[in-house]
């Protein structure tokens, strides 16, 4: 597999929450190339592999939704009035060029009070005032949109200096690959564990897919696979991990610490790069819904570094996605039942 | 025009200072139907053969150059602060790929994660002073060898047609009216005429300034893109002009009161041909006419302007029953002007 090919082609798909299909059915057939027992239920992208019915049971999760937007309303002049699914940064929605996953993909552009007839550039448009043109009437646009109708960020993946990427998806389609490189680095190997694999829906409007998803998988160990925060010069050392610095391993009160510690000894016996995240609570991650499934399950956090979260262009580092999978790849080779 | 034109021209890049790649591929397709100069400050005077002399001068203007920014420094950790070239409000280029220098590097202008942003921050648009770009490269040594300081940045975004008749895409503003003056040169014209493509204007309307003065006529006439509000936060006057109801033939802006005479004679005009037109309902905006009707001793100056939402952005949108509007009015008036 092509990491960086198969990075860019999953992160150019589309899947807002509630609606990954296009994105699922793609993580889908990628998936296929590991194993046949793949399939998609409610939403989740669920593959089982490794040595079936062996304990520990791991289940290597990342999340194939991204945020977007949902149709509401359709004004008189045919415009579209739109709710935000998941965390919106509405300070840079004017102007974004966005497309309608109507009965075909439609063109649009958002907008809002225009700039003659607005006193300050600092305002931030609330999302009741803000609307989508896709240049229609009224009644073009109810033939061809309807009501729950999905809204994405136009922009497409690039490649920038050096490793890296940007695109509008890469929280967490980048994790979505990290997963599949894994299983492509054991593919020839005999797991000792079981191993199921998820790509799960709606993890931007509340983890809701990971519940179900670990419900039905009752898995004994679950890793979250997804970004964290890269420094920029407007953040926080405190909370950003570095591009290029590796994988992020999650240490949280929520996180079984032995898995934690295993696998940082696991990056340092295989010489692969890797940085400490520490959270002090719930991580905002589908870690946090794996741990309190059912009876309990041990659960860890392992991160992609990434820029500009939330925003049409989002930028990672090829290499960290590349290292998250070596560090998954070896944890799951080594463990024994 | 075809909408292949326009798209050619709009998807080069050419911040005002920086108009060379628009500038040489307009000289490459007018090249053979005039007789063309480039100025010391860069505009194309191309000076076209009608069928007769005309017993008045007019010159046909648009502007060549678009929006953009200027690199000001490399920081520390490899990415780009930025001054906007022409009036960009920040919150359009928050969040935007772009492309830097002249080799078109791919860049972005990203923002901090919206869930490390105090309440505050949330409700408050960035200045463009704490915007930055990155091209990805590691630090401030490696975007050296590739970044020059004063080096362009462009906004990248694509150019389609989308809804019922209308295209969007980054520097409509002021392509369309480059692609409206390429028709004509490349037409057979009732009478000898001067076109000029000028640069600078989104920086003071300097380009027209030199050109109306060398070229030195009795008439002009503009093309642009202007201001369109049409959109449901936006009422009554407020509108300015809408989308759909034909070329822009403007009384007056914050740059010109346009020639009475003139603007009575583009309405007839349009009216007669069954040309859509419309006027602003708001006295807003400017464009080259400013610089040029006060050229020496006055020129006569109407401007036909495209009604475009977003202008400004990387996502400009007209519809094309508009540029044919304009258009058609502009080819009409041209020829009775030539001869008033």
């Amino acid at each position: 597999m092509d990491l960086e090919k198969s990075i860019m082609s999953l992160a150019d798909a589309r899947g807002v929450s509630g609606d990954e299909t296009n994105a699922a059915e793609l993580a889908l057939s990628m998936l296929k190339s590991y194993t046949d027992d793949c399939f998609i239920k409610n939403g989740n992208v669920i593959g089982r592999l490794g040595c079936k019915g062996a304990k520990p049971h791991i289940l290597l999760d990342a999340h194939i939704d991204q945020i977007g937007f949902t149709v509401t309303h359709i004004t008189d002049d045919g415009f579209l009035k739109i709710a935000g699914c998941g965390g919106i940064d509405r300070r840079l929605l004017l102007a974004q060029q966005v497309t309608v996953l109507g009965r075909k993909p439609l063109d649009g552009v958002i907008c809002a009070i225009p700039p003659h007839l607005e006193t300050d550039e600092s305002n931030v448009p609330e999302m009741e005032d803000i609307c989508v043109d896709v240049g229609l009437t009224k009644a073009r646009a109810e033939e061809m949109i309807s009501l729950g109708d999905k809204i994405v960020f136009s922009s497409k993946c690039e490649k920038l200096q050096g490793d890296r990427i940007t695109g509008a998806a890469l929280d967490d389609r980048c994790g979505v690959a990290a997963v599949l490189r894994a299983l492509e680095l054991v593919k020839d190997k005999t797991l000792q564990c079981g191993l199921s694999v998820m790509f799960s829906t709606q993890e931007e409007v509340g983890e809701r897919g990971a519940k179900i998803g670990a419900f039905d998988i009752e898995p004994d160990i679950a890793i979250a696979v997804d970004v964290s925060f890269a420094l920029t010069s407007d953040d926080s050392e405190l909370k950003c991990g570095k591009m290029g610095g590796g994988c992020m391993i999650g240490f949280s009160p929520v996180l079984d610490r032995e898995l934690s510690q295993r696998l940082k000894a696991v990056a340092e016996k295989n010489d692969l790069p890797y940085q400490i995240e520490v959270m002090s609570g719930t991580t905002g991650t589908n870690a946090d819904r794996f741990s309190v499934n059912k009876n309990g399950v041990k659960a860890a956090t392992l991160s992609i570094p990434l820029k500009y979260m939330h925003t049409p262009v989002e930028v990672i580092s090829l290499s960290d996605v590349e290292n998250t999978a070596q560090l998954i790849a070896a944890y799951i080779t080594e463990v024994v039942s | 025009m075809t909408i292949e034109l326009l798209e050619k021209l709009c998807r080069l890049n050419g911040a005002s200072g920086d108009e060379n790649k628009v500038r040489d591929f307009i000289l490459a397709e007018i090249s053979g139907f005039c007789d063309c100069r480039v100025d010391p400050l860069g505009n194309i005077i191309a000076e076209k053969k009608g069928a007769s002399a005309a017993s008045k001068k007019v010159m046909v203007s648009a502007h060549m150059d678009e929006v953009g920014m200027v690199v000001t420094s490399v920081k520390s950790d490899g990415t780009l602060t930025v001054s906007p070239v022409g009036g960009i409000d920040p919150r359009v280029a928050i969040g935007r790929p772009v492309r830097v220098g002249d080799g078109d590097i791919c860049g972005v202008i990203g923002a901090k994660a919206v869930h490390n942003l105090s309440a505050d921050e949330k409700k408050t648009a960035p200045k463009f002073a704490s915007l930055y770009v990155d091209i990805g490269a590691e630090d401030k040594a490696a975007a050296e060898k590739l970044v020059a300081l004063g080096d362009f940045v462009h906004f990248h975004s694509e150019f389609s047609a989308f809804g019922d008749g209308f295209v969007k895409g980054k520097a409509i503003d002021d392509r369309f009216g480059c692609a409206v003056m390429i028709d004509l040169i490349k037409s057979e014209l009732l009478y000898d005429c001067v076109f000029t493509f000028v640069v600078q204007e989104e920086v003071g309307l300097r380009g027209s300034r030199t050109a109306a003065y060398s070229v030195d006529p009795d008439f002009a006439i503009v093309l642009e893109a202007t201001t369109a509000a049409d959109i449901p936060l936006a009422s009554g006057e407020k509108r300015c002009c809408e989308l759909g109801k034909g070329a822009v033939v403007s009384h007056m802006d914050r740059s010109t009161i346009y020639d009475k005479e003139l603007y009575r004679l583009s309405r007839e005009t349009a009216s007669e041909n069954g040309i859509g037109w419309q006027t602003k309902t708001m006295v807003a905006g400017g464009n080259d006419s400013g610089a040029i009707h006060i050229s020496r001793g006055g020129v006569r100056t109407i401007a036909i302007s495209a009604p475009c939402r977003y202008l400004h952005s990387p996502s400009c949108v007209v519809k094309l029953s508009d540029l044919e509007d304009c258009e058609r009015l502009a080819r009409l008036m041209l020829e009775k002007m030539c001869t008033m």
